[in-house]
């Protein structure tokens, strides 16, 4: 008890120096919940505008489609399994599409497409295709043959509302297709693939186009927030056999990885700012223990032994880690709050951003526990950071350190 | 009773570039209640001497023997406590802690012993009032002058009744009148608390307060005179 009082007394004794050092760990502390969060927010932000906007939680394909997107290898009874798969419990919407890869032409110029045949109705659910139109409206107003295209891809061919364009591709038989299409919509979004590389089209058009009748290409899955991909997967393979079930980490490795990296951030950040706390504390507790030689000298002359003297020196760090980490927890917490709200508005950097798929206003993202790690992070490295300037007061020797009694 | 016996005391200095023979063949024995002056010209061994009785230091040769208990081989982490529960110390400087008040600094020995909180009370309570700094109890060292810190630590080296109390020149930054008083004080104490003092000084008005007087010269003992 003494030793604690005495310790925490002893903190304030240069205070300067001990405020350098809890504001570099309030500092170092907010760097840490805000630079995690931040990231974070990168990271869960495009995931989940992937997964929502685009290729959705699960993807059901014939086992032999995905290779060349051949017309004939389409899933048997598709829409029939679609329709299932909507009542299962944790699934939010399940939709079908017919893919088929082709080219699209205006007047002026041609581009290389993968062209989706939708329902319109659970496509909107699944992806929310509809609250992407910038432009015209989702495949009304037109009678015969409407389509739908991403603003990109609509500046390249140099299109608008009601301009009408051409459809080519290789139908079931091999043979090469075309068909007229009027556009209904312009999508405005950040997804590449959605603003530049597909074309979406009502599925019974191209399934005429292609002599498919009603079968599709593909199911897309989206499921509820807590709901495990795997178990949907494994149901749907019992219930219906034959075909390629997946997830999101499957279709796109790459999230899978970015998953990963968003769960080290917090701890490769955590490393770099804590290892420069380390250097700072160190030196500022052996300082003190340098300059408080002939005081430890006559504790240790009087009678106090090696362990309380240690013990006083880890619990002075100590407090420097307590005094300064509740208020960078404070700090960080309030700028993450305030950006929650508000969000980061990155729109001066966003034409780079959006190319790669990113949103003009961020939104940090942080798990609750990220506070607990980093004030134990912080108290851990305060601890560390004592070990030395401890050892070095309890290595003294009294009558050196007082010279004469 | 002897509280301390010291026979055939050696200390070399080896670290120096020419080795110094700081006690040479020295036997010392201070009995219970004494009240004792370490004296002699600088240099001849005064706190090498102070500090091999009082643990710091270990003599080169001869042993020393403190309440009946030989401490020439004992470990340091040993020799700290052993000093914590049978010395007490007062320095020239340095005696208290910044930090701490009065009353802290002089319950600070006994909460190291683990004396409880009612005991301690009363003890610093009665050896402020004797040392007549009851006023200054909530005062910091730095708040206090020389001579009462100085007071301050004799109260504290005394208040867990130690075997005996060494003291390597408690008066040398005083000024007269604080000199005096700090002696008239452990005078006192040596007379009303039986308590045993060993100090050296090179003040003669302190030398003059001593009832025994050993006079050291090239690390022995050149005379040990008992007085009234
Ligand atoms: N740590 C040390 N290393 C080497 N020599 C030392 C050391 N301490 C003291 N000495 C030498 O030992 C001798 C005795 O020194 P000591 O300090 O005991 O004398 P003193 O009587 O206390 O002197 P003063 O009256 O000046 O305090 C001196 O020659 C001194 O130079
Ligand atoms: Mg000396």
């Amino acid at each position: 008890m003494m030793l604690i009082k005495i310790a925490w007394k002893n903190i304030w004794r240069s205070k300067g120096r001990s405020l350098v050092v809890i504001g570099s760990i309030v500092v170092g502390v907010w760097a840490l919940i805000f630079g995690t969060g931040f990231m974070n927010g990168f990271i869960v932000n495009y995931m989940a505008e992937i997964i929502n906007n685009d290729i959705s939680h699960v993807q059901v394909h014939h086992p032999e489609f995905k290779k060349d997107l051949e017309v004939k290898y389409s899933i048997n009874d598709g829409r029939l399994k679609a329709e299932k798969i909507r009542s299962w419990e944790g699934v939010e919407g399940a939709t079908t599409r017919t893919i088929v890869s082709g080219m699209i032409s205006s007047a002026q110029k041609a581009s290389g497409i993968q062209i989706r045949g939708i329902d319109l109705e659970n496509e909107s659910v699944v992806t929310g295709l509809d609250e992407m139109i910038g432009e015209g409206s989702y495949f009304e107003g037109i009678k015969r043959n409407p389509i739908v295209i991403g603003d990109n891809l609509a500046e390249t061919l140099k299109v608008g509302v009601r301009s009408k364009v051409v459809l080519t591709f290789n139908d079931g038989n091999g043979q090469i297709t075309a068909g007229a299409f009027r556009v209904a919509g312009i999508l405005n979004t950040s997804s590449v693939n959605i603003s530049e590389r597909y074309a979406f089209v009502l599925q019974e058009d191209i399934n005429r186009l292609v002599g498919l009748g009603d079968q599709v290409h593909e199911i897309a899955i989206l499921l509820d927030q807590q709901q495990e991909e795997a178990q949907i997967i494994s149901r749907y393979q019992s219930e219906f056999n034959g075909d390629l079930a997946e997830t999101w980490r499957e279709i796109a490795p790459e999230l899978n990885l970015l998953q990963e990296m968003y769960g080290s951030m917090l701890y490769v950040l955590m490393g770099i700012i804590l290892t420069a706390l380390i250097f700072g504390i160190v030196n500022t507790m052996l300082m003190a223990v340098l300059e408080r030689f002939k005081e430890l000298g006559m504790l240790m002359a009087v009678g106090m032994n090696r362990i309380r003297v240690y013990f006083m020196i880890i619990f002075e760090t100590l407090f420097l880690g307590i005094a300064g980490a509740p208020l960078g927890l404070l700090f960080g917490w309030m700028t993450i709050k305030y950006y929650e709200t508000y969000g980061v508005d990155l729109s001066s950097y966003s034409e780079g951003l959006e190319a790669v798929g990113y949103s003009s206003i961020l939104y940090p993202y942080l798990e609750g526990n990220t506070y607990i790690i980093v004030t134990i992070g912080v108290l851990f490295t305060a601890l560390i950071a004592a070990l030395y300037p401890a050892w070095k007061a309890v290595k003294l020797k009294p009558v050196e350190a007082l010279h004469k009694i | 009773m002897s509280v301390i016996l010291a026979k055939n005391l050696t200390k070399i200095y080896q670290e120096t570039a020419v080795p110094v023979k700081a006690l040479n063949n020295l036997s010392l024995e201070v009995t219970e209640g004494e009240f004792t002056a370490v004296v002699g010209p600088s240099g001849c061994g005064k706190t090498t001497l102070l500090n091999v009785l009082g643990g710091l230091d270990s003599p080169t040769e001869g042993t020393v023997e403190l309440a009946g208990t030989d401490i020439t081989q004992m470990k340091e982490s040993k020799l700290i406590d052993f000093r914590l529960r049978n010395i007490g110390f007062v320095f020239q400087a340095y005696n208290l802690i910044p930090v701490l008040t009065t009353l802290e600094n002089i319950e600070f020995i006994m909460l190291l012993q683990k004396v409880d909180k009612a005991t301690r009370n009363k003890r610093s309570l009665e050896l402020m009032r004797e040392m007549g700094i009851e006023d200054k109890a909530s005062k910091r060292p730095s708040q206090l002058s020389g001579g009462q810190q100085q007071r301050v630590a004799v109260a504290r080296a005394l208040a867990s009744k130690p075997k005996f109390i060494l003291a390597d020149e408690p008066t040398a930054n005083l000024d007269s009148v604080s000199t005096a008083n700090l002696l008239d004080i452990m005078a006192k104490l040596n007379r009303e608390e039986k308590a045993t003092f060993v100090f050296s000084t090179h003040d003669q008005r302190v030398i003059d307060k001593a009832r025994r007087v050993v006079t050291l010269e090239d690390g022995a003992i050149v005379s040990d005179e008992i007085r009234q």
